[in-house]
């Protein structure tokens, strides 16, 4: 009986500590969300510049045609000890306004220090500048507030001399001009209001959700019977905040993250906005539900504990997760992984933004081409399929795939996507043939989960919706899929994760050692540049390397890779919480 | 042919069943196998238009299979299959090439374990009706009014139609079933020991509703309880390893039932 006892009172021991800690561990979690939307709203309100129509800069380059925002040549005049030498790059603005023409030149120095930002602003005074220093491969910004057409011309300093292939023989030195207009339109100054507001308006409200106060309780208890007006009102703030956003100039190259930003930065509006309408309506309903219970609207102190009590806290740091989730990888913007190249020179002026990019694309090319095949199969061979002998074949097939060495998925990429003639598509050493490659080795993954999520739906759904005449098709798309959604988002993650961190493959398909540009994911189709590297292959090259500081750039970039495989896991928490929590009552 | 089961001489099961009033539903020398092992022997059963049929007899004898048979939800278990004939007036439910959706929208079915779909009631509901026909929002609404109405769940729903259909209380959750499936307008509902979930009192409200239903629909129920049995039907079936030993008007079976059998289970001294 004592035993009893002690067992007791240790199990109840430990029950109060895992929930302690999984408790502090939530509110950490929490916290930490907030911390990232404290770092969001404070990129909102900061004042947000978006391309305009009217004040861009126009190139005025022989070299690069036809490129508004961005100049890109070969930096010629560094010799072998990678010593500056020759003249200094200078620039010229012109522009014709009212006040006749100006013309204001910026003399630009190149010093070897890694990272140098400096932004040159134009307004009717002239250019602010005469002068600017900035890294090797360092970004600077032209803020133009003119509603004029601005050139831009070098006029001294080594001419560029890349050669068409886009392989830079030396050095490349980047100069990128965004052109940023400062509230020039009214177009721009509507949406960008709206878009202040709604963080206002989140804010106000979240604060009267936390700290609910009599007045303002009673004061929307008045419009609880227009619950859905209000929360429409929101809903068609939120779209009108987005549709505003959309304007891309339309040489815009379509595959560069920044023509989006203004978008997603509406993007962000519109959400605030739905996400007030959303909270609006929940306190409505609450309050409405309150009085239906005959209670006192006033008696806020149940508001109060509902918030503050344990529940309270997990649905608000569930929500910032969420939130968190979504929108940080918008944020990201670490020089190491989205700006710098390699440096064939200084190991500690090298980035990872050209392996970066490539894993990204190659994931997303696998992502594309492997979920749609696989879930589907996973459909067909669960749901559809006759157990027969073909089916148990196809079964055993897929089962032994999923534990196939990944080398050979790369000999069979080398042979189906990369060569030419035979049964080969030709597509060379590319993105698109790593992407191919990979989608096929993570489908048997993919495939296998996705049966089993759908296994493990229980025979009463199926049988509820069977029973009031749905047919296959219909039971399977409304009322299957969505209770193994958790299962199969896991299981594809999952494998999108493993395929993330495999360099063997890859290695038989042709990633390159070094590469100073961006790779162009479609490059196979169009002509481009083949070339592209992923993060283990970078890896697996730097510490190939004598030099011990490459080393340290390598565990830099594994951090990397690691920090980026937990980021996938995350999500895949994330959204099989958010499916669940949809699922159960 | 008669046969021997537990210790008795049981009648043909094959003989002619009567029932008065129209048929709606005829199972004719039914046999059924899960895999190899028989479940149900030549099993023959009318089920009279507009009245409630109830099917009772220990765990394991049959009656749940019997019952999925009359929708086919038996095709879902792939080790299962059959030989005999069911039919509903012209059309043969039996048939290769039925065409299940309409049978199972035509003969809709309520298990034992409520199983709302993970959606709001109104959603329940209506999911089903948007299936079968394009209804207008209004009519789609009244669909929904009217069904809840019928399954005597309207006033503890109306002012929370968008709550999940999964946040009710389990006897709730059963007449939302109820009210899903008649808003397709079924001719028969099947109800597999609908209550057995269920505290006394939504027991209670189940079974007035059933007596309910049966002025507009058929009704076949299996169900533990003797006194439910006794308490809504009109017509019982006894069923014993497989087999329909016994059928006739409920009235005639728990007062005077042919078998000795029989007796024995309803009076509860059995095996
Ligand atoms: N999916 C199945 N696979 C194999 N055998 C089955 C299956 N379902 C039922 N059986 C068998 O068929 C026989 C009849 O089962 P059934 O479920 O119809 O019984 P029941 O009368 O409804 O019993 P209960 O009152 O316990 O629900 C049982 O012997 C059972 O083992
Ligand atoms: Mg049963």
């Amino acid at each position: 009986m004592k035993d009893i006892d002690k067992l007791q009172k240790r199990s109840r021991k430990l029950r109060n500590l895992t929930e302690r800690v999984g408790s502090t561990s939530l509110a950490i979690a929490g916290l930490i969300g907030l911390l990232f939307l404290g770092v969001l709203i404070w990129q909102i309100a900061e004042p947000t510049f978006i391309k305009g129509e009217q004040g861009e800069i126009t190139a005025v380059s022989e070299w690069i045609p036809e490129s508004d925002y961005r100049f890109e040549w070969d930096f010629p005049n560094i010799d072998e000890n990678g010593n500056l030498t020759g003249d200094p790059v200078v620039i010229r603005f012109e522009w014709d306004d009212e006040n006749g023409s100006h013309s204001h030149d910026v003399q630009i120095n190149v010093i070897q220090t890694r990272q140098i930002k400096t932004d040159i602003y134009i307004d009717s005074n002239g250019v602010d500048q005469t002068e600017i220093d900035v890294g090797r491969k360092t970004k600077f910004y032209a803020y133009s507030t003119l509603s004029v057409p601005v050139t831009v011309e070098q006029i001294s300093g080594p001419v560029p001399n890349a050669d068409d292939t886009g392989y830079p023989s030396v050095n490349t030195f980047v100069i990128s001009g965004d052109v940023h207009v400062l509230w020039d339109d009214e177009n721009e100054q509507v949406f960008q209001t709206l878009e202040l507001l709604a963080w206002t308006t989140l804010l106000i409200l979240i604060i009267v959700f936390t700290w609910p106060h009599e007045t303002v309780i009673s004061l929307l208890s008045k419009i609880e019977s227009y619950k859905k007006l209000v929360r429409g009102v929101f809903y068609i703030l939120a779209a009108l905040t987005l549709s505003l956003s959309f304007e891309f100039s339309d040489k815009a190259d379509i595959l560069e993250l920044e023509n989006y930003l203004p978008t997603l930065d509406a993007a962000l509006g519109a959400l605030c906005w739905a996400m007030c309408g959303t909270i609006l309506y929940r306190l409505l309903e609450g309050i409405e539900r309150l009085k239906n219970l005959k209670r006192e609207i006033h008696e806020t102190s149940r508001l109060k504990h509902s918030i503050s009590n344990r529940d309270g806290i997990l649905m608000w740091s569930r929500m910032l997760l969420f939130t968190s989730t979504i929108f940080i990888p918008l944020l990201i913007d670490i020089p190491f992984l989205t700006e710098r190249y390699q440096d064939i020179f200084v190991p500690y002026a090298s980035g990872i933004r050209a392996a970066f990019y490539g894993t990204i694309w190659v994931m997303l090319i696998a992502m594309v081409v492997s979920i749609p095949i696989s879930v589907g199969a996973a459909i067909y061979l669960e749901e559809y399929a006759k157990p027969n002998r073909i089916t148990k074949l196809i079964q055993a097939l897929v089962t032994n795939l999923a534990g196939v060495p990944s080398i050979v998925f790369g000999m069979f990429g080398l042979a189906i996507f990369v060569k030419q003639g035979g049964i080969g598509w030709g597509l060379g050493p590319s993105v698109l043939a790593a992407g191919l490659t990979m989608g096929v080795m993570a489908m048997p993954i993919i495939v296998l989960g996705g049966q089993e999520a759908l296994r493990s739906v229980p025979r009463s759904v199926r049988e509820s919706a069977y029973g009031i005449g749905c047919t296959r098709w219909q039971v399977t798309k409304d009322h299957v899929l969505p209770s193994a959604m958790p299962g199969i988002m896991t299981g594809t993650i999952l494998a999108m994760s493993r395929i993330m961190g495999e360099a063997a493959p890859l290695v038989v398909v042709g990633a390159t050692a070094m590469i100073l540009f961006d790779p162009e994911p479609l490059a196979a189709l169009n002509g481009g540049n083949l070339n592209f590297t992923v993060i283990p292959i970078q890896i697996y090259f730097w510490t190939a390397e004598p030099d011990h500081a490459w080393h340290s750039m390598a565990a830099a970039a594994s951090i990397t890779l690691i920090c980026l495989l937990i980021a996938m896991n995350s999500i895949a928490i994330v959204l099989r919480q958010h499916f669940r929590k949809r699922l159960k009552s | 042919m008669s046969e021997k089961i537990g210790g008795e001489v049981v009648p043909d099961s094959t003989k002619k069943l009567d029932v008065n009033g129209e048929i709606d539903l005829m199972i004719e020398d039914l046999d059924l196998w899960y895999g190899d092992k028989q479940a149900l022997y030549g099993v023959s059963l009318p089920i009279a238009k507009n009245s409630v049929t109830a099917l009772i007899g220990p765990s394991g004898c049959g009656k749940s299979t019997l019952l999925r048979m009359m929708n086919r939800m038996n095709d879902l278990i792939s080790i299962c299959h059959y030989d005999g004939k069911i039919s509903m007036g012209d059309t043969e439910i039996t048939a290769k090439d039925a065409d299940l959706v309409e049978i199972r929208k035509n003969i809709g079915m309520v298990f034992q374990r409520p199983n709302p779909f993970p959606k709001s009631i109104y959603d329940n509901v209506g999911y089903g009706v948007k299936l079968h026909t394009k209804p207008t929002r209004e009519e789609l609404d009244a669909i929904i009014e009217k069904s809840l109405k019928r399954a005597a769940i309207w006033d503890e729903v109306s002012d929370r139609m968008h709550d999940l259909g999964t946040s009710l209380s389990g006897g709730q959750q059963q007449r939302l079933c109820i009210a899903r499936t008649i808003a397709v307008e079924p001719d028969i509902i099947l109800m597999d020991e609908p209550c057995s979930a269920l505290d006394p009192i939504a027991t209670a409200a189940i079974e007035e509703l059933i007596l309910e239903l049966k002025k507009d629909f058929t009704v076949v129920i299996v169900t533990h309880s003797m006194s439910q049995a006794a308490r809504v039907s009109d017509y019982t079936g006894f069923m014993y390893l497989g087999r329909l030993v016994e059928f006739g008007e409920t009235d005639k079976i728990f007062s005077d039932p042919d078998l000795e059998l029989t007796k024995r289970y309803i009076t509860g001294r059995f095996g």
